[in-house]
């Protein structure tokens, strides 16, 4: 037997979990021209048919763009840190696409590796995610080549599979889940057929062999020339985690925070003596690609990308992860 | 402050070191009492007090701003009060647009001799604000997203590619230019071989600013560069030029007669044929006029603390990625003020603070010269209207000064210049 809910059902939870003093976040309509994952005020907000894939990432309800580390006192010569104030809230995800929730697994690494970043692991632990699988896929679309699939379960709770007439198959992927939805669902033999998902697009072995052995090489300048900087790439990743530790305070006092920072950013590599080793935008776009497909996988066995396709879908330049590395598979 | 629950108003006053500060001392020795609300800043002449200062002072929780500098024609330095005069009228309607409280905003012109009228002001201004309350700078009140006019998506029909591409193999083949900066199928492309100019394409989707990239170092060292623009876009070549930023000899501009690309911007454009470019391919009919100042009478028309709270929650999605800025022909300073941290000008976190202050800082650098090529606004991941913006100040040039950036050759830039006969009601 398997569970299945309806819609009127889900937004129904999604109410009560609203109710209940959850933050609940999921893909809506924030600005008139963009669809993005953000908190929900009402539980009528959040878009489940439509095939549009939001702008950004999930990513912000783990590691916020901006995050208050501590607080500090100046006193004379005595300084005094203070906790964060922010309580943790319990958190629902709900329509994550696929690609985002296989993104935190990939992220845990990250912020696991040698210090274990608490409140990354404490939102982490808060949040319950409940996936909706692709119905459909666009021409940035690539989850097929690194590994994922439309109904991937990797990084979610739960993966909701629609049967296209208004219902999801409820497929349960840890007890966290199955909790959510408890009381919810109803039991039934129907079995939801998952989209079959984009073609393969790149050989990611074939990217990483090209990346390691052409540091050095045109390729980044005839390729990646009209990129403007923007960074965009990296704040609608998934899977992008670079930041900054910033001071924000007066003499008296203030709090240190991380703020979200892109390898992208001629700053970002500056150094004190005005050298720059990435003096370029096509260096700076090389470091993206290198980092995704050769330097995480060195260090951890896996691609840096989920294959979601923001950066592509989003740059200003035409360019991202699917475009450059398209062209390195043909070079 | 005594034990009853007067409210005292903290004012900032920013003020001229030759004029206006002697004045505040000639009330002091003339034994002339004003209230002791107001923290006096003291800085060389008004021409230098950056607006960033204004909005610095509201985010240290001033609930009022005085900015006073020498009359018109006593400058210490000639023309420092004349050019603040016309930066503070653009600057007004941008904080006015934003719904910032403009009973809290003053100006002033109070000589060393006038001891007398720096304690009335003062004195004024404390009354008036003591009456507001204190300011809460940035809590707006929540509105529903505005309807604004829908406007008609003009597309052309682009017909024009392949002269376009053999006027770049041309411009190649006789080694008149090293580099077509043009646009590809995904976006834009710099083409330095003749048989590659069939790459170029000319559709829908050449929406981009090319000019952005002349400024760019890695573009330049291309060699001599031919760049494809549309009549909007061109504007900003002009601007550029006026400015200094390109040398208009060494560069080739090809210019594409366009009847629009199917976008909002396109509705009324009055440069659908290009006019300065080396060679236009194509011919455009003009458009039929539109009122493009209709979606900001829309803003306007809510509440200032309406307003305020329509921008602060546009502006709490800003991620500070700096897109709108890097894909802007205009913005091309080596070193952003975002940037600079030795001192840091303007909060780097995603705060509402810090991100009003960026989006402030941007629209104003703009003031005057942007051309409304909206590639700001396309480009947000978060989808800020940072159109009304631009077209704030587009319209308080306009009114005021009767100034459009990139439609004169020959015209001088607004904020490089001024009029002694430039006029401003708002002053006291």
């Amino acid at each position: 037997m398997r569970e299945i809910i309806n819609q009127d059902e889900l937004r129904k939870g999604v109410g009560e979990w609203l109710a209940a003093g959850k933050r609940v976040a999921g893909p809506k309509q924030a600005a008139w021209n963009r669809v993005l994952y953000a908190d929900l005020e009402t539980a009528g907000e959040l878009l489940l048919d439509v095939n549009q894939h939001p702008v950004n990432s999930i990513k912000e309800f783990f590691f916020p763009k901006h995050q208050k580390l501590y607080g500090y006192e100046i006193r004379g010569n005595d300084v005094q840190l203070t906790e964060p104030a922010e309580p943790v809230l319990d958190q629902v995800i709900i329509g994550s696409r696929p690609c985002d929730a296989a993104a935190l697994p990939i992220l845990d690494h990250i912020f696991n590796w040698d210090y274990r970043d608490s409140q990354y692991n404490a939102l982490r632990a808060a949040t319950t995610i409940v996936t909706l699988a692709c119905t459909s896929h666009d021409d940035d679309c690539f989850c097929t080549s690194v590994g994922l699939a439309p109904d991937a379960e990797r990084g979610s709770d739960a993966v909701l599979v629609p049967f296209g007439d208004g219902g999801y198959e409820v497929r349960y992927v840890t007890d966290k889940g199955k909790a959510l939805f408890a009381g919810r669902t109803k039991s039934s033999d129907q079995k939801a057929t998952a989209h079959k998902g984009p073609r393969i697009k790149i050989d990611t072995a074939k990217v990483n062999a090209f990346v390691r052995d052409h540091f050095d090489d045109p390729f980044w300048k005839d390729h990646t020339l009209a990129c403007f900087g923007c960074g965009m790439c990296a704040s609608n990743c998934p899977t992008c985690h670079c930041f900054d530790i910033v001071d924000e305070g007066n003499v008296k006092g203030g709090y240190r925070a991380r703020n979200w920072d892109s390898c992208q950013y001629a700053n970002f590599t500056s150094h004190a003596s005005g050298h720059n080793p990435r003096a370029s935008q096509p260096d700076r776009q090389r470091q993206r690609v290198y980092h995704k497909f050769y330097i995480y996988p060195e260090k951890f066995g896996e691609v840096l990308c989920t294959g979601c396709g923001n950066c592509s879908r989003n740059c200003p330049a035409g360019l991202g992860i699917l475009n450059v590395t398209t062209e390195i598979s043909h070079a | 402050m005594s034990g009853t629950d007067v409210f005292e108003p903290k004012i900032v006053a920013y003020v001229c070191n030759w004029c206006t500060y002697l004045g505040a001392d000639l009330a002091g020795t003339s034994r002339l009492e004003y209230p002791s609300n107001v923290r006096i800043l003291r800085l060389p002449c008004t021409g230098r007090i950056d607006f960033n200062l204004l909005i610095k002072a509201f985010e240290m929780k001033a609930d009022a701003v005085l900015i006073s500098g020498c009359h018109p024609g006593d400058c210490h330095y000639n023309a420092g009060n004349y050019h603040a005069r016309r930066r503070w009228e653009l600057f007004r309607d941008l904080l006015d647009l934003l719904g910032f409280d403009m009973r809290r905003i003053h100006f002033a012109w109070i000589s060393a001799a006038e001891g007398r009228k720096f304690q009335q002001t003062i004195s004024e201004i404390t009354e008036k604000t003591r009456e507001l309350g204190p300011y809460k700078v940035y809590e707006g009140k929540k509105v529903p997203y505005p309807s604004f006019p829908e406007s008609a998506l003009p597309l052309g029909d682009f017909s024009t590619q392949s002269e376009l591409r053999a006027a770049a193999r041309r411009l190649l083949t006789e080694g008149r230019v090293q580099v077509v900066i043009g646009y590809g199928e995904r976006g834009p492309i710099f083409v330095t071989k003749p048989e590659d100019a069939d790459k170029l394409v000319w559709n829908q989707s050449c929406l981009t600013n090319l000019a952005a990239y002349l400024k760019r170092k890695e573009v330049r060292a291309l060699g001599k560069a031919a760049i494809v623009v549309k009549g909007c876009d061109e504007r900003a070549l002009l601007v550029l030029e006026q400015e200094s930023q390109i040398e208009r000899e060494n560069l080739h501009v090809i210019g594409m007669a366009c009847e629009g690309l199917g976008v909002a911007k396109c509705a009324g454009c009055a440069v659908r044929q290009p006019r300065f470019a080396d060679e236009v391919i194509g011919q455009a009919k003009p458009a039929e006029a539109v009122d493009h100042y209709a979606a900001l009478d829309v803003l306007m028309a809510l509440q200032p603390e309406e307003r305020m709270g329509f921008w602060a929650e546009q502006f709490d999605r800003c991620v500070r990625c700096y897109a709108c800025r890097q894909v802007c022909p205009m913005c091309y300073c080596e070193q952003c003020i975002v940037d600079k941290n030795r001192p840091q000008a303007i909060e780097t976190s995603p705060t509402r603070q810090g991100n009003f202050a960026w989006q402030i800082a941007r629209a104003f650098h703009q003031a005057g010269r942007c051309v409304g090529c909206g590639e700001c606004t396309r480009v947000c991941p978060a989808g800020i209207d940072l159109w009304a913006l631009n077209l704030a100040l587009e319209r308080s040039a306009e009114n005021h000064f009767g100034y459009k950036a990139g439609i004169e050759s020959t015209a001088e830039p607004l904020i490089g210049s001024y009029s002694v006969k430039d006029q401003a009601e708002f002053i006291r």
